[in-house]
């Protein structure tokens, strides 16, 4: 049976103009997609498992991204719309979270061991700490120029409450040697063909910051398996390459790792603003590290239409790498002028931070601007940094509306 | 009545095993898209070796103005590190389908 055009509707999902259009197609069969405001910007929208329909970036092995609207819905971001990121598709068909194991040594560790993700529940005092894990790509389908890898717009980012055991416990019991330098993290994921193995490492001082922590549950429920089902490395303020899923293996090594995913992935220009002239090559990199500054308005897209006159409140969201959020500007102006807006409560300073502000549009078109400030001062640029690799975009973005 | 047989399974399960064992299985989607047919030599290539180890959004979403270079370095990066057994041969073909499919080389339209 053919379907009246009145059930074909158009839902605005996206935050920076994306148009979801959502296509009733017979029974039960709902094939959507979805355009992100980038040139080769269709997508389909998938519900892997455990999952709601996401943004599909790449079907295997599955990269999701959330739909915009999601960071509207609360500060907590759902397991099921939460951000799916894996660099090989050699994933394994079943995971038991009670047996599966963890083995901690390396040539700096005295006292090598394996524990089941069961006794790491019971025999480690649990901590629990809300954060925002992000792609170190989040929004690289907006660098101009464009650059190659995953075309992602604002969406690879979410806000969850993980609970967890410190790393600082865990790898104690091994008694890491004084030669120590660095640790790394294996998970069960694999490369097809056994290469590219995705290992990353964290310098010795970082995993012991007692911050780092194995995550085993997520907003109060287990981990999603595509989001790193049983255990995952939790490691706050940090992109989300560091963060490894189905952790397996921990190493306590007396050298630099240099594996592919550090080196030559994951780089970025060795300055202050970790970016380069667009279409050029950094003269020397360094691994990826904290988040910068980034803020979004969530309640309002771009190219919404207003009612002039009509007072609205205005929300959305900001975060940083760990400072915590000190302040939030807003401006209508496109940046010529600028107001305070009104922060909410702070979850935590490695959590995404709600404000909101009032807002009556006269007639005409408004560009609306916001761009926080955390507890160090540093900020977001009003032109988008670049670099070659599309990492670490957090540009003032622009939200331009018309009211009539 | 079906309902409560089920809270009753659960309890059984409880008691039965010590702890709560969850295992999670998975299984994925096919794959949302294939690679673009073309009358390139490259094209069966690419079907035999590229698709092995990733669907074909890795190329359909990258930017058109990926260049030559950015594809060789692909491909190479897949045969030497993630060791896909794509022969030296083989490459040149491979390169050149996606550049001109995917890449700053499509015909123009």
């Amino acid at each position: 049976m053919k379907q009246p055009d009145s059930l074909r509707r158009r839902l605005v999902i996206g935050g920076a103009g994306a148009l979801a259009t959502v296509t009733l197609d017979g029974l039960a069969h709902a094939a959507a997609t979805v355009d992100m405001p980038m040139a080769n910007g269709r997508r389909n929208l998938v519900a892997y498992p455990e999952k709601r329909p996401l943004i599909v970036v790449t079907s295997r092995p599955p990269q999701l991204e959330t739909p915009w609207a999601v960071f509207n819905e609360g500060l907590i971001t759902p397991n099921d719309a939460f951000f799916v990121r894996y660099h090989n598709a050699g994933l394994p068909g079943s995971i038991d979270g009670d047996r599966h194991t963890i083995a901690i040594g390396g040539n700096a560790a005295a006292k090598p061991f394996s524990i089941t993700v069961a006794e790491l529940r019971t025999q480690f005092r649990p901590v629990e700490l809300i954060a925002v894990n992000q792609c170190s790509g989040n929004s690289r389908g907006l660098f101009s120029p464009r650059v190659t890898g995953g075309q992602l717009a604002n969406g690879a980012m979410g806000n969850a409450r993980w609970l967890g055991v410190p790393l600082k416990d865990v790898l104690a019991r091994a008694e890491p040697r004084n030669t120590a330098r660095q640790v790394t993290f294996d998970g069960l994921d694999n490369g097809v063909f056994g290469g590219g193995d995705f290992v990353k490492a964290l310098d010795v001082g970082h995993a012991m910051d007692g911050e780092v922590m194995i995550g085993y549950q997520m907003n109060g429920a287990d981990l999603p398996f595509l989001n790193g089902f049983p255990v995952r490395l939790i490691v706050p303020g940090y992109y989300g390459t560091y963060w490894v899923k189905h952790l397996s293996e921990i190493q306590v090594i007396d050298r630099e790792f240099d594996g592919f995913w550090m080196k030559p992935a994951y780089r970025v220009p060795d300055n202050d603003c970790a970016c380069v002239p667009p279409g050029t090559a950094p003269a020397s990199t360094r691994p990826i590290g904290r988040f910068n500054v980034r803020s979004f308005i969530t309640s309002v897209s771009d190219g919404a239409q207003l009612r002039a006159g009509q007072a609205i409140t205005v929300r959305g969201i900001a975060f940083d790498g760990g400072q915590g959020i000190r302040e939030v500007a807003w401006s209508s102006d496109g940046g010529q002028s600028w107001r305070e807006a009104k922060l909410g409560d702070e979850l935590g300073r490695y959590a995404f931070r709600e404000f909101t502000f009032g807002f009556t549009p006269a007639p005409g078109t408004h560009d609306l601007r916001v761009r926080a400030f955390n507890r160090a001062g540093q900020s977001q640029p009003m032109e988008a940094l670049w670099n070659p690799a599309g990492y670490m975009r957090n540009v003032v973005e622009s939200v331009k509306v018309t009211a009539a | 009545m079906t309902h409560r047989l089920l809270c009753i399974a659960a309890l059984a399960a409880v008691i039965a095993t010590p702890t709560w064992a969850v295992t999670k299985t998975l299984e994925l989607p096919p794959d949302g898209t294939q690679l673009k047919p073309s009358p390139l030599p490259g094209y069966e290539k690419a079907q035999a070796n590229c698709v092995a180890c990733h669907s074909a959004e890795y190329m359909l979403y990258q930017p058109a103005t990926a260049a030559r270079a950015y594809w060789e370095a692909m491909v190479k990066r897949m045969q030497q590190v993630f060791k896909a057994p794509i022969t030296d041969a083989d490459m040149p073909a491979i390169v050149d389908y996606l550049v001109k499919t995917y890449g700053n080389e499509q015909p123009k339209p």
